[in-house]
């Protein structure tokens, strides 16, 4: 960005040196001292070759090189007053370097800032009055405010650009270096999981103690497993939430949650009443199925609709006991189920076969 | 299933399994159980090049694959072995249970998956299944493949969209279908029910039931198949 900036200080050096011999070969049969002219467009062209070849580099761009910059141009400003007939500057003739005398303030401005800019402008054009023997006439005053404009302006913009590439740069370096934690993350978490999962499956089959501990671990292996499951999610469109991710939470040693491997999307009010049903219908299970039943939920998503069974492999009751279920509390329990869904646009509906368990179909539909 | 002739000698011939798994621990102490457990360790590998090599010199009846092997993803170890042996089985063993991967795994050819986390006696009976080429279908396998039938069925993927790129370009020979019965099995497995609850349910055998259950595997392995041989043919691989 820098480099750039400086290179459109040199093209616009040369550009203005250009413009300057023209002038200067027009005009100067019509000088004072024409040999002074010549004498002026050859420093001009050499000082272009040194400091086009100076601030290339990062090393050439010292504020002793950019103040001899500025320095040379106000010399040259002023030598017009003896090299143009004194007639012809009270007219309002150009100085002899003209525009390539702005060089140095874009040099300045791009070095250091807008303030460096308006005070190189200030010192240009104040050789630009000494050049003048009187009080100049008004062309000379917008000259003087078109350069403080210029140093000004152009060293406010090269800040603002310089920040700006410094932002993107640190985003991007901030961007690198999460990745890089997540990567490292992914890493230790895998890790994790396979000695939470041997823990977890080893100490199942040593029982005792070790068998508490490993149900410590399959708890922990299921919650961690569930979250880097959530970690991969992509980014979901705002409004709707994945059933997913709502539902895989609730997977523990006794409850096994399966979904499809794609996105289950919902608008987000209906994801999270359908949800709330699950944890409602998940409750029924523990308070009703006894501490040792085990519950499966099966997410399904039809196009249409999308349904969520909830199946406990509980004692379960028949049919007919179904008042006898609800003395029980478990209907009062489905009901809230059912009011739940309802809020959602959804319907519920409660099977119960004896010795195969209990099951509870939440359906929502799309529209 | 393929496995038929290898039943009656399974009593008398032991059941080599080879074991691919990055994780040494995870390695040495499957090794050492499924060998307390009467199987034969025909060898272990440490990722996916090693585990064709060794297969090619140990012939396994049962590979059991780690589904996150350091040098190749565990789809493109499964199609390796099986192209190699087709008459091996392959048994998905994952951490993270990452369904996406697991389903790859599985449409690749795969027989199931077993969680790490599984009881001990979970995973020597999903060796045993395996060995005879019986689909292992956990509940959570069971909400995969329905999914993905569903997906395969809707415009361009359910509601849902595709997840990866490949996937979308390969999918235009005719989705794979499910029959009625197929579905109520797998919704069935899906919630938990062991295979006699099902045949008890739906009054069938239980012979029945695993068939219906293994043809929902082997329907998406050859429409996979399928998929991969076009894919070739279009892009000009050999």
């Amino acid at each position: 960005m820098a480099a750039q900036m400086w290179r459109v200080v040199s093209i616009y050096r040369v550009i203005t040196l250009v413009y300057a011999a023209v002038l200067i070969i027009r005009d100067s049969g019509s000088y004072a001292h024409p040999a002074g002219g010549w004498a002026v467009l050859a420093i001009m062209t050499a000082w272009t070759g040194v400091t086009v070849a100076e601030y290339r580099r990062p090393a050439g761009r010292e504020a002793w090189v950019i103040a001899t910059d500025l320095c040379v141009a106000a010399a040259l400003i002023i030598s017009t007053r003896w090299i143009e007939t004194a007639a012809r500057v009270s007219a309002g003739a150009p100085t002899i370097p003209s525009a390539w005398a702005a060089a140095p303030v874009l040099a300045c401005a791009v070095a250091g800032g807008p303030w460096a800019g308006l005070a190189s402008g200030l010192l240009i054009s104040v050789a630009d009055l000494a050049e003048h023997p009187a009080l100049p006439a008004g062309s000379t005053f917008s000259g003087t405010v078109l350069l403080l404009i210029a140093g000004g302006v152009s060293g406010y913009l090269v800040r603002l650009g310089l920040r700006a590439e410094a932002e993107i740069e640190r985003a991007a370096r901030l961007d690198a270096a999460a990745r890089e934690r997540e990567r490292l993350a992914r890493g230790i978490h895998d890790s994790v999981l396979q000695i939470l999962a041997l823990v977890s499956s080893r100490g199942g089959a040593l029982g005792g103690e070790a068998a508490e501990l490993g149900r410590l671990a399959g708890e922990q292996e299921a919650a961690l497993r569930a979250l880097l499951a959530d970690e991969s999610q992509p980014d979901l469109p705002p409004g709707l939430l994945d059933v997913r991710s709502l539902v895989e939470p609730f997977a523990d040693a006794r409850i096994t949650v399966s979904c499809p491997a794609t996105p289950v999307l919902l608008p987000a009010v209906t994801a999270t009443g359908l949800s709330g049903a699950v944890t409602a219908a998940l409750d029924n299970v523990v308070r009703h199925a006894g501490p040792d039943a085990r519950a499966w939920v099966l997410v399904e998503d039809e196009g249409w609709q999308v349904r969520v069974s909830v199946r406990d492999d509980g004692a379960g009751f028949k049919d007919g006991r179904l008042a006898e279920a609800a003395d029980e509390g478990r209907l009062g329990v489905s009901h809230s189920i059912v009011g739940r869904l309802r809020e959602v646009g959804g319907t519920a509906c409660l099977t119960s076969t004896p010795e195969l368990g209990t099951e509870v179909e939440l359906r929502v539909g799309r529209t | 299933m393929s496995g038929e002739p290898d039943q009656a000698t399974a009593a008398s011939r032991p059941v080599r399994v080879l074991i691919v798994d990055d994780h040494p621990i995870w390695r040495e102490g499957a090794a050492r159980y499924l060998a307390e457990a009467g199987f034969t360790i025909a060898g272990t590998a440490g990722d996916g090049a090693q585990a064709l090599r060794i297969s090619a010199a140990t012939r396994p009846d049962v590979v059991l694959l780690d589904l996150n092997l350091p040098d190749q993803g565990g789809d493109e170890v499964t199609r390796g072995l099986l192209a190699a042996h087709p008459s091996l089985h392959v048994l998905m063993l994952s951490a993270s249970g990452a369904r996406q991967d697991v389903l790859d795994c599985v449409t690749a050819g795969a027989v199931g998956y077993v969680l790490k986390s599984a009881q001990l006696t979970e995973l020597v009976a999903a060796v045993r299944s395996a060995s005879v080429g019986q689909p292992v279908f956990t509940s959570e396998l069971a909400g995969l493949v329905l999914g993905e039938y569903r997906r395969l069925a809707g415009p361009g993927g359910a509601t849902a969209p595709a997840v990866s790129g490949r996937r979308s370009a390969m999918e235009r020979s005719p989705a794979p279908q499910l029959t009625d019965r197929e579905t109520e099995v797998l919704r069935l497995v899906a919630k938990g029910l062991t295979y006699p609850q099902i045949s008890e349910r739906l009054t069938l055998s239980t012979r029945t039931v695993q068939n219906h259950v293994g043809n929902t595997l082997t329907k998406l392995q050859l429409h996979n198949k399928a998929q991969l041989v076009r894919y070739a043919m279009e892009n000009g691989v050999d």
